[in-house]
């Protein structure tokens, strides 16, 4: 038996710098349930993907979320009840099929009720193996447990650009129900531009939909991406994505060594204006941002891996936190990285830091997400 | 009005600088006017100072200076988050001095930039907000105050604690008589501190006025995985910077008592073997005549919690034997639990039972509006330059007796300096790097 379901499909644009600053476009997607002789129920979840500058370099990270209750409630379908080649990292585009096993943990009562989204994320492979890390001090991942940080890091995958307006609004509009995650001062027009309706919908001011979320807290990126399914990067995978390894390839394959290993910035030691070229969204209107700049906006001075915006922009939370006791029992600082688009050139390179209280909610924040290990080093 | 040009400063070092005050003038404020600030060191502390400032609506930033441009965009956003106007930009704190239009400067520098950064401003005629601990050594605290007094500068020390609305009812409490006679004083500052991992020396950053950033101090080999609080070129220690809070806080608990006749200090580096000169414990006793003082404080006890911050403001009191921050009075008649942060006060009688509660505050804010009220006023504030000097001396103190071996040193409150040991007295004042000297005749 099967049944066609009544769907709801969130369907990104693709920018028109040829860039995916949003969502990547899914389409023609399609749900069935089918019965298995012994196993219950499965769901197959069927759609496109087309995006040509998909591949094992810079594949998808894609997941569904669903809802059983008419779009009220919404949750993350687990990858490990998931089978076929459309979820969790798809490095080819095409035509793809999701099997979800298990839909009987779901309780399903009435399917008529239910609702499947399901979202692609531009990725970018940082194969495993060694990479020079220099930031000191401060850089390092938890430095009250007095260890060091790894600089040999096994397989992961970095979002290629800061999450968007569109992207985070998006994410609002399902479980920011009662204003969880937003704040009043994203309405600021030039350095944000979310509005918050009466009933806590939410609608990006028209034109920002691709500029870099801010005003997050270090919880609120926490939050956003487990709805994905992701983690924000230590602060070792942010420096490895930025500069790259010791070999591109990885040191599996140790075909491609990387010709700057400790490079200054993602393209190499050039300052980011040296010779009147701007290579980065920082401090004042030359780069051609007063405030922030859409995603992917130097696209041309990525890092080694194609990750673009890491210098400049907005600083991004990583996962690791700094303890400074001795100043006023202020524990618990967060580590940000990579400089803004308020900060001097020479900020927007691969060793400095900032710390913020994981509450701060700032102009030159903002963040990405990682799939990678779990307990990450 | 002509201001001295910086060559002649620098030719000069500050004791020509004095001429300057000579001919600067601060405005007088109406109760309407802004008061125009620079705020001096982005670190944490700094930038914080810099926002709470910047929300104040009598209150404008127009100065942010960080030796380190890189610290420039963590203040500059809260700055202009919370005023219209955006602050100036400098690397060097003289701009600050330079412009007419300021009247505060907020000093919240590593502690080796505190004593001469403060007594510059009131030289230039500025009103100072100096963090704690207030100054490098006891010469140059008194020095502090002389400029304070000479050029008739109101300078409050970022000791909040002591405009808390709790700490004055536990004051109250005491004078009222209800503990009986106080014969000891104990002030804990317990905390968990890492190791720092040493490595070697580094090329200065770009944008990085390394220079500037020594100031008085000598100019070491730029390496920053040796963390300047562990060093005493930079720092009186990260123990001082802390824990003279609680000194400060039993000081003005107990009528403001000036000057210990004697220190003796036990402790040193014993835990964080990493290359450090200053201690992770440090045991001292002060005496008072009848009254003694005791610091208990350690750099490697991770299940002493400072107040946390759900209690701070809270009607909860913290749990006080784990309590790193707290300050015990200990009175013939009674006892008292006191806590910084906020955390409030307890009191108990001789059977040991609860004869009063106080919940607690922080006092950051009133902090704040008495430093606002006295530029305003030109009264002295809550925690007036010598205050923050007494107080200060007993970290000074402390780390003297420590320096020389852990003797007991007994000290002439006339002459500031220690009677019984020539080589203690060594340590009262720094060699100051030139052209950053702190002068004589300020």
């Amino acid at each position: 038996m099967s049944r066609r379901l009544l769907l709801s499909v969130v369907i990104g644009l693709i920018c028109c710098r040829g860039s995916y600053s949003k969502w990547l476009e899914i389409s023609n997607m399609e749900v069935r349930r089918e019965p298995t002789e012994l196993a219950g129920p499965k769901m197959i979840i069927e759609y496109d993907i087309e995006d040509a500058n998909i591949s094992p370099a810079s594949p998808a990270y894609v997941f569904v979320r669903y809802s059983s209750d008419f779009g009220s409630n919404w949750q993350l379908v687990p990858m490990d009840s998931l089978r076929g080649n459309g979820f969790d990292i798809v490095d080819r585009p095409g035509h793809k099929q999701i099997i979800w096993w298990g839909t009987g943990q779901t309780s399903f009562v009435d399917l008529s009720q239910m609702e499947i989204r399901v979202r692609g994320m531009a990725m970018v492979r940082i194969p495993a193996g060694k990479f020079i890390m220099k930031s000191l001090p401060g850089g390092g991942r938890d430095e009250s447990s007095e260890t060091t940080p790894d600089s040999n890091l096994s397989l992961f995958y970095m979002a290629k650009y800061e999450t968007t307006i569109s992207m985070y609004t998006d994410y609002l509009n399902e479980v920011g129900g009662e204003g969880a995650g937003w704040n009043p001062r994203m309405t600021n027009p030039d350095r944000c531009g979310i509005v918050c309706q009466s009933n806590y919908t939410y609608n990006v001011k028209p034109g920002r939909e691709d500029y870099p979320i801010t005003y997050i807290s270090w919880y609120d990126a926490v939050n956003f991406l487990q709805w994905c399914g992701l983690r924000l990067p230590s602060e070792a995978e942010w420096e490895k994505a930025f500069r790259g390894g010791i070999y591109l390839d990885g040191d599996q394959a140790k075909k491609q060594p990387n010709p700057m290993p400790e490079r200054r910035y993602p393209w190499g030691d050039e300052s980011p204006n040296a010779d009147g070229v701007f290579r980065c969204n920082f401090d004042g209107q030359a780069d051609g941002f007063d405030y922030t700049a859409p995603v992917g906006s130097f696209s041309k001075f990525g890092s080694p891996y194609g990750v673009c915006d890491l210098a400049g922009n907005v600083a991004e939370w990583t996962l690791d936190w700094y303890s400074t006791s001795y100043h006023a029992g202020l524990d618990g600082f967060r580590m940000a990285r990579g400089g803004s688009w308020m900060a001097v050139p020479s900020a927007c390179d691969a060793i400095t830091g900032a710390t913020q209280l994981p509450l701060k909610e700032s102009s030159i924040m903002g963040f990405r997400g990682v799939k990678g290990p779990s307990k990450p080093r | 009005m002509k201001s001295l040009n910086r060559r002649e400063f620098m030719k000069g070092s500050i004791g020509a600088a004095a001429t300057f005050a000579a001919l600067s003038q601060s405005k007088a404020h109406a109760a309407n006017d802004k008061i125009i600030m620079g705020v001096m060191g982005l670190g944490g502390r700094g930038t914080y100072l810099a926002e709470k400032f910047a929300e104040r609506p009598d209150v404008e930033i127009a100065y942010l200076c960080d030796a380190n441009t890189r610290r420039f965009a963590r203040a500059r956003e809260v700055v202009e988050e919370a005023q219209d106007k955006r602050p100036e930009l400098v690397q060097d704190f003289r701009k600050i001095l330079d412009d007419r239009d300021v009247d505060v400067l907020v000093n919240a520098t590593p502690d080796h930039w505190h004593g001469l950064g403060s007594i510059m401003a009131c030289q230039a005629g500025k009103d100072v907000f100096v963090e704690k601990p207030m100054a490098h050594n006891v010469w140059e605290g008194r020095k502090m105050i002389e400029a304070a007094r000479k050029y008739k500068r109101v300078v409050q020390v970022g000791m909040q604690s002591r405009s808390a609305a709790y700490v004055k009812k536990a004051k109250q409490y005491i004078q009222s008589g209800k503990l009986g006679d106080i014969y000891l004083v104990r002030v804990f500052n317990m905390m968990k501190h890492s190791k720092q991992k040493e490595t070697g020396s580094q090329p200065v950053p770009e944008g990085f006025d390394y220079d500037m950033w020594c100031g008085p101090a000598p100019k070491l080999p730029y390496n920053p995985s040796r963390r300047w609080l562990n060093q005493w070129e930079y720092s009186c220690g990260p123990i001082a910077g802390d824990a003279v809070h609680q000194l400060d806080l039993a000081r003005y608990l107990i009528d403001d008592i000036p000057y210990p006749k004697t220190v003796a200090h036990a402790g040193g580096v014993n835990a964080l073997t990493d290359g450090r000169q200053t201690p992770d414990t440090q045991l001292a006793t002060f005496e008072y005549g009848p009254l003694t003082l005791l610091m208990e404080a350690a750099l490697w006890t991770p299940y002493m919690k400072k107040t946390p911050g759900d209690i701070r403001d809270s009607d909860r009191f913290p749990n006080w034997p784990f309590s790193s921050t707290k300050v015990e009075i200990l009175g013939t008649e009674g006892f008292m639990y006191f806590s910084r942060h906020g955390g409030g006060w307890q009191a108990y009688d001789t059977q040991g039972e609860l004869a009063h509660s106080e919940y607690g505050r922080q006092g950051d804010k009133e902090h704040q509006d008495n430093f606002i009220e006295c530029i305003r006023t030109r009264k002295r504030p809550n925690s007036d330059v010598e205050i923050g000097h007494l107080s200060v001396l007993l970290c000074h103190m402390a780390n003297i007796s420590y320096r020389v071996g852990n003797q007991r040193l007994e000290f002439d409150p006339r002459t500031e300096s220690f009677t019984n040991c020539d080589q203690a007295n060594m340590y009262l004042k720094r060699e100051y790097r030139r052209p950053w000297v702190v002068p004589d005749e300020v």
